[in-house]
């Protein structure tokens, strides 16, 4: 009894060791798919030529970005997301707390760098996605949501955070 | 140019630590040469003052704004207050490391410096301390360095302390907790350095006990601070969230409180010493492996620190070390430590050591509870979360069983078995007082919870067994021992306030527009809602809502706001909370609607100061033991 109690003092911290050893270089590789990603909340909304969305259309890699015409940050990033979508970045917009014709007039005046814009005017969409204000952004993978980014959206938080993701998830497949 | 003196200082301390073990291990093991340690001990003394000294000047480099130092610059913000400059330090890694290492050597110099120069253990424990420190700061040099320059152009302006941490309990919390999590290093390596030594006659207990007891202090206060801060300040509407950063501070101050039960139990009849050595280890080794998985990122929270497997796997393995070290020598002592007397059953030690056992079962439970999402995900890569039903579960029983302990015990003597006719009478009154209180309680209860009526019965089955003990004893003129009365009082209110909270306290969702006001219950008669102003304050814009409420017969005003900081785009939530005595209306704006209606949510919180009440009477009992041990 007492050697084996002897033992256990010394086998039982070097097991613990060994296994959070083990999470912690585990945790490298599989930081993208267990860590951050959560599935996209189910939703039926309409966008803001009044079609229907399907979840189906978030499939693939996807930017998703919370934008509203009263929002001062995302007049900011504007240019870069357009610049995005020229270098062929899909990209998604949730329209949040707006209205449909003020959402419209400033995408014709301003430009229209979206694949299509999910209009969500009471923000139940932005709630069960976390939203905490426009703008956000999210990184999309097949509907799981791979990164997140608040505020503006800019060149260095693009190589920063989001490429290193998509780089991991297409070495990945 | 200060900044690179600060990091040299620091430097240097890793250079004279080295030679203090070197110079100890490999040059000489006669352990009666005096001059050795005399040079030892000056060594390690300057090595402290070198880092005392480089953690003030970098505290100046914080406050004269030098963003240069690229810690600084992302941490801090010329237009801050020079309180909250001070305080950005440890607002992060880095610099949290650093105070977290400087509190280390504090202890470390006050204790090995307190010591009879005399003492057998000196020398041992010298080692211990330096191989520890030593270990942390290269830790912090080589992984975390809070020295680092941006090259070769510092930044103009820094980015700011984070908006959350911009409370002056940051101030407090922090330093507060690792003085605690680290005072333990002192238990740690005497114990280590005693069965090093060999000699198993000598009596550790009385070296370690203060010192213990203040370390328990701070890390009560640490944990208590910051459930409060989270309460009343960061609007998180709770106090207590099994978040897994929280459980880690949980698991050190439970081995550190039954430490502290068997620490009595072994210097009063020399029983349990073999048992009091282990958890004088696991404390310590419990506080590293907390400071291991907050500032790994292996688990998400809102306490950790950006992720980094680098440097997980330093603290990993040099924590690992050494507890390892010290529980190897603990089990290749283990045979000769065997010379302790046996416990007298019936006696107060040995329902001391039932406590005892459960305290090591609740540690357990809670570490299962931190690591099973872990173990679940490294087999299959689910994802489960183990939240407060759990905890709930496990710890109702435990504390129900505790509470029947320690009420037994309040009578019990010292080695000697205890008659059942007087444990018959020590039992009766208590537990049919509070049989009658729960009878009253649950009368006006609503709800019911099997849970939390264990927890109300075990929080009075204690307070009312030492109210009885002292109002006997009080006309008896017989002794009772003050410190302990209290602090077990404050674990009973402790068990009562948080059981009772689950039962009373209530949460409504309101919806309304400016000027209307509606009726909530027959308690919160009326909520009117009178205006909302948007302004700008220094460094964020404001939202901030009037809302007036008829509160059982009172009219109370409240002004919830919403944060929003310029320069980190952060929104923050801020509560308004009023309190009376046995309750707290708690109130939380959330976001406009689109008929320019806004969203409340009202808290009613009944017993939520008491909770800090009672950790303030467990402190308070602790601080009577101290000084009447330093009277005697």
């Amino acid at each position: 009894m007492n050697q084996s109690l002897r033992i256990l003092i010394i086998l039982l911290p070097i097991f613990i060791l060994v296994f959070f050893t083990k999470i912690l270089l585990v945790d490298e590789d599989l930081k993208l798919s267990s860590f951050e990603a959560k599935n996209f909340p189910a939703f039926e909304l309409d966008d803001l030529n009044g079609r229907r969305v399907q979840s189906e259309s978030l499939n693939g890699i996807k930017l998703l970005n919370v934008w509203a015409s009263w929002c001062i940050t995302c007049l900011v990033e504007h240019p870069f997301l357009t610049k995005l979508s020229k270098n062929n970045v899909e990209i998604i917009g949730l329209n949040y707390k707006d209205s449909k014709s003020k959402a419209n007039s400033w995408l014709k005046k301003h430009g229209n760098p979206y694949l299509f814009s999910i209009y969500d005017p009471r923000g139940d969409l932005a709630f069960d996605l976390g939203v905490t204000g426009a703008p956000e952004t999210y990184l999309l993978i097949d509907s799981k949501v791979v990164g997140h980014i608040q505020g503006e959206m800019n060149q260095q938080k693009w190589e920063t955070i989001f490429m290193p993701l998509i780089q991991q998830a297409t070495q990945r497949k | 140019m200060i900044g690179e003196i600060s990091h040299l200082l620091s430097l240097s301390a890793v250079l004279l630590l080295s030679l203090v073990l070197i110079f100890n291990l490999f040059f000489s093991f006669n352990q009666s040469h005096s001059n050795q340690l005399i040079l030892s001990m000056r060594l390690f003394n300057q090595a402290c003052w070198l880092v005392f000294i480089s953690f003030g000047i970098y505290i100046y480099l914080a406050i004269s704004d030098d963003f240069s130092i690229a810690y600084i610059a992302n941490h801090s913000n010329s237009q801050l207050p020079i309180f909250y400059k001070v305080t950005s330090i440890w607002s992060a890694h880095e610099g949290s490391m650093f105070l977290w290492i400087v509190f280390l050597i504090a202890w470390s110099f006050l204790f090995i410096n307190a010591l009879d120069k005399n003492h057998p253990l000196k020398k041992p424990t010298l080692l211990m301390l330096s191989l520890i420190i030593l270990g942390f700061l290269l830790f912090l040099l080589i992984t975390s360095n809070p020295f680092e320059r941006i090259l070769p152009f510092g930044a103009i302006e820094g980015a700011d302390i984070n908006p959350v941490l911009q409370d002056p309990a940051l101030a407090i919390h922090p330093p507060m907790l690792y003085l605690g999590y680290v005072g333990f290093v002192i238990s740690f390596s005497f114990i280590t350095a005693y069965l090093f030594h060999g000699d198993f006659k000598l009596d550790w207990e009385q070296d370690i006990k203060n010192w213990s007891l203040v370390a328990w202090i701070f890390l009560t206060i640490g944990i208590a601070l910051g459930s409060w801060w989270a309460y009343y300040e960061l609007g998180w509407g709770g106090y207590w969230f099994w978040d897994p950063v929280e459980n880690v501070a949980l698991m050190p101050w439970l081995a550190a409180t039954a430490f502290m039960h068997s620490l009595f139990a072994s210097s009063k009849s020399d029983v349990l010493k073999t048992w009091t050595m282990f958890l004088g280890i696991l404390i310590f080794a419990l506080s590293l492996f907390g400071a291991f998985i907050v500032r790994s990122g292996i688990i998400d929270s809102v306490h950790s620190f950006a992720n980094d497997p680098e440097r997980g796997l330093y603290l990993l393995s040099f924590s690992g070390s050494i507890t390892l070290l010290a529980l190897s020598v603990f089990a290749y002592r283990l045979p000769s430590l065997k010379s302790s007397k046996l416990v007298v059953s019936g006696s107060k030690e040995s329902f001391l050591s039932m406590n005892n056992i459960l305290m090591i079962t609740s540690i357990f439970s809670i570490f299962l509870g931190v690591t099973y999402p872990l173990i679940i995900e490294s087999i299959n890569g689910d994802k489960v979360s183990i939240g407060p039903p759990y905890y709930n579960t496990i710890f109702a029983p435990l504390i129900l069983i505790a509470a029947v302990f320690i009420m037994i015990s309040v009578d019990a003597l010292w080695q000697r078995s205890m008659s059942l006719r007087s444990l018959f009478i020590t039992m009766a009154i208590p537990t049919f007082l509070s049989f009658v209180s729960m009878y009253l309680i649950w009368t006006f209860a609503s709800v019911f919870s099997l849970l939390a009526y264990i927890g109300i019965f075990s929080g009075l089955l204690i307070i009312f067994s030492y109210l009885y003990r002292i109002i006997n004893n009080f006309f008896n003129k017989k002794y009772i021992n003050k410190g302990s009365a209290v602090a077990h009082l404050g674990l009973g209110l402790l068990f009562f306030a948080v059981s009772m909270n689950s039962i009373f306290s209530y949460e409504k969702n309101l919806n309304l527009a400016p000027g209307q006001s509606i009726s909530v219950n027959e308690s919160v008669q009326e909520f009117y809602f009178k205006d909302i102003r948007v302004f700008s304050a220094s460094n964020h814009d404001v939202i901030s809502a009037e809302v007036s409420l008829l509160h059982d017969g009172k009219e109370i005003s409240l002004n919830p706001q919403k944060r929003k900081y310029a320069t980190r785009g952060q929104i923050t939530s801020e509560s308004a909370i009023h309190a009376s005595f046995l309750k707290d209306t708690y109130l939380t704006i959330g976001d406009q609607l689109e008929n320019s209606s806004w969203t409340f949510s009202l808290k009613i919180n009944y017993f939520i100061k008491w909770i800090w009440f009672s950790a303030a009477l467990m402190v308070l009992g602790i601080f009577l033991t101290i000084f009447k041990k330093k009277a005697s």
